[in-house]
């Protein structure tokens, strides 16, 4: 379990974190979404204790991070892949954090085995791919079989199958019991994989809710209508209590009235209608949404980009 | 709640013993797994004793003392003084800021997020294995230093007042720079930076003290490491200068100094 109160983190006069109350439960992939400088790294970078929080506090197991002994056995992380010294092994990178946490030598193999990376545990970690280092970082999260899980942009360079890896891998550490907190820019990698979302834009939360109920409650499910007297339709469904929005291709996107309710006004006047589609939000449109609703945020969140993102 | 967490099966908490080895083998398992270092190593250790075979030749030659008044003891040292205290002080120094370059520091406070801890382990790998290399590379140039001179000036012996002391002082030397070179990459972060800032602390404070004005050349002079050395390891210590005991003082005060600054900034500065 992962506790924040309060956190908030200031690089100068820039607020990278603001604030943020959130408790990450254990049993879900709790994904952790917002644009890139919303201050996800930086979150996560607080709570592993890599930095010091202006104010608030980040707790994991009830214990701050610092005062933690052995603490990768408590907590696996990957914040970045690429930080790695090229000139070692992965054997000998998964072996010198194994010794500092008194995790034994069998352990190295068998994470090595878990990311299938066996076959390269002895060759020097700077010739690796992206998706290697992404892999060799994941198993070092492991390596402790710690209860709670955090990742950073996991999916990074991985191929489908290495997304796909992913995505069942932390579907069965949640089963499992494990704490999972996943960052991502990837809606639709996260419409998959997690059950919780956490967001956050320009270092605030935004929302912490079920996937599903985020996905429905957020965004107004609309109806495209195409129809050849468009013009004289929109007009009967705005006089009808419904919203029309022009779509680019002469399309009506429709709120306020359901599929049933246009067709049967259409019909009344003998309007001809060539479509009618009622149309699902998606994650990433309750996303967009909801950042558009949180006050003018993309064109504020320009200058605070460079600081909020170290 | 329904959820139940998973906690990490009820173990007593490690000892600080444990602890502290788990930081000294996470270290020294870093610190043997580069080629780069083994190779660094070999080659500070092939340069110093070909370059001190140079220096034997070139004193057993000389029919006088070398320019500058060098007295035998201290020749044994001219090779070692650079060639194996750059490389080891380079090395010592990569300690940090290689972990700072490529990111890994992170990883490392991840893994172990008692910072002092952290600076401690490094300190002491590195120190012991400078010791080592230090005092294996101090006696390999006085044997052959002094083995090549015994021929004409007749060299020194260890058995002579103050010889062993002096030679095993040499290892010291290296010990001391290493771990202020430590300290330094740990404040700087930036390898270049903390070069420069080495070099400076071990050879060039002292030669800027010798274009003082006289009674501060030797007042400031002597408080720098490259005298505090120079005067540790000579067979007969200038007058004007420390005694070798406080110019050993002086090698413990630099080291610690820069570990305690490290100490401060490493766990104030954010990762």
């Amino acid at each position: 379990m992962i506790e924040l109160a309060g956190l908030t983190k200031r690089y100068g006069r820039i607020t990278a974190v603001d604030d943020l109350t959130l408790t990450v439960r254990p049993g879900h992939v709790t994904g952790f979404l917002g644009p890139n400088g919303a201050g996800k790294t930086t979150t996560m970078r607080l709570i592993l204790g890599l930095d010091e929080p202006t104010s608030g506090t980040a707790l994991v197991g009830g214990r701050r991070y610092r005062e933690i002994v052995r603490p990768l056995r408590c907590v696996g992380s990957l914040l970045d892949s690429t930080a790695v010294h090229g000139g070692r092994t992965a054997y000998d990178h998964l072996l010198s954090l194994a010794v500092s946490n008194g995790i034994g030598r069998v352990r190295v193999t068998q994470v090595l085995e878990l990311t299938g990376l066996s076959a390269v545990a002895r060759h020097r970690v700077g010739g690796f791919s992206l998706g290697m280092k992404q892999r060799l970082g994941i198993a070092a999260a492991l390596l402790g079989e710690p209860p709670v899980l955090m990742f950073d942009e996991p999916v990074n360079g991985l191929d489908t199958d290495g997304v796909r890896w992913i995505r069942l891998l932390l579907r069965q550490l949640a089963a499992d019991g494990h704490t999972v907190l996943v960052s991502s820019h990837l809606m639709s990698e996260m419409a998959l994989t997690a059950d919780h979302l956490i967001i956050i834009g320009r270092g605030r939360l935004l929302a912490d809710t079920p996937t599903e109920t985020f996905i429905t409650a957020s965004t107004r499910a609309d109806v495209l209508v195409r129809s050849p007297r468009a013009g004289e339709l929109a007009a009967l469904l705005t006089a009808g209590g419904a919203t029309v929005c022009d779509e680019d291709d002469g399309g009506l996107a429709v709120t306020g009235l359901d599929a049933p309710a246009i067709a049967d006004l259409a019909a009344q006047h003998g309007i001809p209608v060539h479509a009618l589609v009622p149309r699902q939000p998606s994650l990433e449109q309750a996303y967009l949404d909801l950042s558009a609703a949180s006050a003018d945020y993309r064109a504020a969140a320009q200058p605070s980009e460079s600081g909020a993102s170290r | 709640m329904t959820e139940v967490e998973l906690r990490p099966a009820p173990t007593r908490p490690p000892s600080l013993a444990a602890r502290a080895r788990d930081v000294l083998a996470f270290e020294w398992t870093k610190l043997r797994s580069l080629r780069s270092n083994s190779i660094t190593l070999a080659a500070a250790a092939i340069v110093t004793i070909g370059a001190s075979v140079v220096v034997g030749r070139a004193l057993s030659a000389a029919h006088k003392p070398l320019p500058g008044g060098i007295p035998g003891l201290n020749g044994t040292f001219l090779a070692y003084a650079e060639y194996t205290v750059i490389p080891i002080s380079v090395l010592a120094v990569l300690q940090f800021t290689s972990e700072y370059g490529t990111g890994l520091i992170r990883t490392t406070f991840a893994a172990v997020p008692q910072r002092w801890a952290v600076l401690a382990g490094k300190a002491a790998v590195v120190g012991a294995a400078a010791l080592v290399i230090g005092e294996v590379l101090a006696f390999a140039c006085f044997s052959i230093v002094q083995a090549m001179l015994s021929g004409g000036h007749g060299g020194l012996s260890l058995a002579q007042p103050g010889v062993t002391g002096a030679v095993l002082a040499g290892g010291f030397v290296l010990c001391a720079c290493a771990l202020t070179a430590v300290g330094m990459g740990a404040i700087i972060r930036s390898t270049p930076g903390a070069i420069v800032a080495t070099l400076v602390a071990i050879y060039l404070l002292a030669s800027l003290c010798l274009v003082l004005p006289s009674p501060w050349k030797d007042d400031i002079g002597r408080f720098t490491m490259a005298f505090a050395a120079y005067q540790l390891t000579a067979q007969h210590p200038q007058a004007g200068l420390l005694t070798p005991w406080a110019a050993m003082l002086v090698l413990i005060a630099w080291p610690a100094a820069a570990l305690l600054a490290a100490g401060f900034t490493l766990s104030r500065r954010d990762a």
